[in-house]
């Protein structure tokens, strides 16, 4: 066992010795107490349906990813003068302006992240069911970018945002918030609830079941044998 | 597949509460379906909302732009240009427009669009707002009942719009004149309505007047109500001195039309909607269009026609009961027959004359337009004007004209015709000029001449005896006459004054009428003693015996 151990991990594993880290506290208590002695909360080895409700979430994302990139974002009424942009649009127009920099940032913010979160959160559940095999050092990249940018997916609404509480100039310019942001929006909250709900730690639990069977068969008798 | 242990040991932990055989479906599915009904009602939504996309052609997009202008109906927006360019012919531009959903409804057919720009006309000045605004496209929802979403946008804007409840009518003149769109329409003087918008006929043959009377006085445009132009100032010259008749002020700059039944005509049924009426040049124009030409007849004149033209009058003797609609030989449709006289297609109203005559004429095979010829009955050409050298047709009875009778030329009746007017005037003055030549000028001549001697001769016997007599009268004797004649009346006045009662004669005449009765006395006794013997004249009184007769002295 210490060997197994050794080569592993260093420390058995919670899952091993039937211990579950409470969801809300934090706190390590046994399975078998169903529910957490600190705070009452249920207690799971893994979040349940983890790769279920992550996919439903991602689906949902990518559904509304087609109308927040085709309806308007917003409408700018100026002097009688109506605008209705999308982002594609709006980025385009920026572009055109020469404000490159502006037009990269709404991209990249707009376009490209939520669209590589959708991608790698895919990826990422592809690999926790065991249809791909990355490497581990593949996995925790790809993992540590979709927490990184998920932070950044809401710069659009925030714009928007700001856009329309500061410009209420009554007749001279208003800006109304348009149905491609409401979509935008749920795809922002969607994939981050689609990343809150994947366990990354099924990751590990199949890289780890991989390489017992591929090495030995007994491995993973020898990995249960705290628990029993 | 989510089953988050995946290992075997998991059949020996029963006690966990993870190992429960999972619903194959998850509640979480729930999202993305919810996800896909909210996005696709989302979508659904925004092109609910993009409307219809109308065609409008415009002359030019002066002030339009696009994403900016506004399509507005009576100044509420409907929706927005989106796109303007040239068209294909780059003669004119199209502009599309996006409606709002709601405005679905008024793209229908007689939809009218313009461009509200600021406009300042003699009439009148609209659209200042759009100085500051930009300019808008205003639209104008029509009556049909079908949606079409290509349009043809007016250059000037309606002077009404459609739905203001009035009479539509449509007026043709020859030429426009200066009635312009939102010229005023009157009626006894009394503003009814105003010109909406001119146009050319497609053919060029005219000019084409959409004209609106308001809904209150729509009643009084009837059947025979005629329209014409009161534009600017009329002034004639008659006989009792000139005379100026003028419009209001507004009439005069900016043109208008009046309009009314001309004098003894009923006015007939109300007119509908988009009634069709003659714009005629002026008031005598229109007064004189009352008649309805329905007899066509082709005259054929051996004579030029110089002078004649269309729409010159035909009159029977002297009434207008109709006029002349063409000149030209296309009426000989058989090209075999080579007729040089020159057709002249006329149209007649025969109801200018009796009523009775118009009846008869208008009868179907009536044989009283044969019967008519049959009494003379000839078209002549006759001069209207000596100073313009017009022409007109005149029918009239003549008499002495050769046999005659109705004809045909292709499907148009014939009537005879006489040559008159300058033509017959020459004829006439070849006669007269033929009988003179035929004349024994010469013996005349020489006769009158003969006659001139002698009388010269009796001239000259004549003077003699004048002379004479002057002589005699310069005599001296001859002038002592008065004063003899004079000492004569003194002489007889004296003889007189003798016989006077004073006067000697008196006296010798009392005395001679004294012995005078005396001898009347004496008279008697010898009547007396006659009476006793009738013999004492030869006997003497107291005679005895017979008388002895004497012998003859020697």
């Amino acid at each position: 066992m210490k060997d197994i151990l050794a080569s592993a991990e260093e420390l058995p594993r919670g899952i091993d010795q039937n211990l579950a880290g409470c969801h809300i506290c934090g706190k390590a208590s046994p399975t078998s107490l169903e529910h957490c002695p600190r705070c009452g909360s249920h207690l799971h080895l893994r979040k349940p349906h983890s790769i279920q409700r992550t996919l439903a979430l991602l689906a949902a994302a990518a559904i509304f990813y087609i109308p927040a990139n085709l309806l308007p974002i917003m409408t700018i009424v100026e002097v009688g003068e109506v605008t209705k942009a999308t982002i594609i649009e709006g980025m385009i127009n920026f572009w055109k302006a020469g404000a490159y920099p502006i037009a990269i940032v709404i991209f990249t913010a707009s376009i490209l992240i939520p669209l590589l979160k959708i991608i790698a959160l895919c990826w990422l559940c592809a690999a926790a069911s065991g249809r791909l095999h990355p490497s581990p050092k593949a996995l925790s990249r790809i993992y540590l970018i979709t927490e990184l940018l998920g932070r950044w997916s809401m710069v659009d609404i925030f714009v928007v945002g700001i856009l329309v509480a500061l410009a209420q100039l009554g007749n001279y310019m208003t800006v109304t918030i348009g149905p491609g942001a409401l979509a935008f929006g749920c795809v922002v909250i969607v994939t981050m609830f689609s990343a809150m709900s994947f366990d990354p730690r099924l990751l590990w639990d199949r890289m780890l079941a991989e390489q017992s069977q591929s090495s030995n068969h007994p491995q993973p008798l020898e990995r249960t044998d705290p628990n029993s | 597949m989510s089953e988050p242990i995946p290992t075997p040991e998991e059949e020996t932990s029963a006690a966990t509460p993870d190992f429960r055989p999972t619903k194959r479906w998850n509640i979480v599915w729930v999202v993305p379906i919810l996800a896909l009904l909210i996005g696709s009602w989302l979508v659904y939504q925004n092109f609910k909302a993009k409307g219809p996309v109308v065609e409008i052609r415009f002359e030019t997009a002066e002030g339009i732009a696009a994403g900016k202008t506004e399509v507005r109906c009576r100044s509420v927006r409907v929706g927005y240009v989106k796109h303007v360019e040239l068209a294909e012919d780059l003669k004119s531009v199209i502009i599309k427009a996006e409606l709002d959903p709601e405005a679905e409804n008024l793209l229908r057919r007689g939809t009218r669009f313009w461009v509200v720009r600021p406009r300042v006309s003699a009439s009148d000045i609209s659209g200042l707002g759009t100085l500051i605004t930009g300019a808008f496209i205003e639209l104008d929802p029509g009556q049909g009942k079908d949606t079409v979403s290509e349009f043809v946008g007016l250059e000037t804007p309606p002077a009404t719009n459609t739905n203001i409840p009035g009479r539509r009518l449509i007026l043709e003149a020859e030429t426009a004149g200066s009635l312009a769109p939102s010229s005023p329409i009157y009626y006894r003087g009394f503003e009814v309505g105003r010109i909406e918008s001119r146009r050319l006929a497609k053919d060029g043959s005219k000019v084409i007047y959409d004209a609106f009377i308001k809904e209150e006085y729509s009643h009084l445009v009837t059947e025979n109500t005629r329209f014409w132009n009161s534009s600017g100032i009329d002034i004639s010259a008659g006989a009792d001195g000139f005379k100026v008749r003028t419009p209001s002020f507004q009439a005069m700059v900016t043109g208008g039309a009046v309009f009314g039944v001309p004098e003894g005509m009923p006015s007939g049924a109300i007119v509908k909607d988009g009634e069709n009426f003659t714009l005629y040049q002026d008031e005598d124009a229109a007064q004189k269009s009352t008649f309805n030409p329905t007899l066509r007849f082709l005259l054929q004149f051996d004579q030029s026609v110089r002078g004649l033209s269309k729409g010159a009058p035909v009159e029977f003797r002297g009434i207008v009961i109709g006029r002349v609609v063409d000149i030209s030989f296309n009426y000989y449709t058989d090209s075999s027959v080579d007729d040089r006289r020159i057709p002249v297609l006329i149209e007649i109203d025969p109801y200018q004359l009796r009523r009775e005559t118009a009846d008869k004429m208008s009868a179907p095979n009536s044989d009283f337009l044969a019967k008519a010829v049959g009494n003379g009955l000839r078209a002549a050409l006759k001069t209207g004007s000596l100073l313009t050298g017009a022409m007109y047709v005149d029918l009239d009875f003549y008499k002495d004209q050769p046999v005659a009778a109705l004809g045909k030329a292709g499907n148009i009746t014939t009537l005879p015709t006489v040559s008159s007017g300058l033509a017959q005037l020459e004829a006439k003055i070849t006669a007269i000029l033929d009988k003179i030549q035929a004349l024994p000028l010469d013996d005349t001549v020489r006769n009158f001449s003969l006659a001139a001697e002698t009388s010269q001769a009796t001239l000259k016997e004549i003077q003699d005896t004048a002379a004479a007599a002057r002589k005699t009268l310069e005599d001296p004797e001859f002038r002592q006459l008065p004063t003899d004649v004079r000492k004569t009346l003194d002489e007889l006045q004296k003889s007189v004054s003798s016989v006077g009662p004073d006067g000697a004669i008196q006296g010798d005449l009392l005395r001679t009428l004294d012995e005078l009765r005396a001898s009347l006395r004496s008279i008697k006794a010898m009547t007396n003693s006659i009476d006793e013997k009738p013999n004492s004249l030869l006997f003497g009184k107291d005679s005895t015996g017979n008388p002895i007769p004497k012998a003859p002295r020697r």
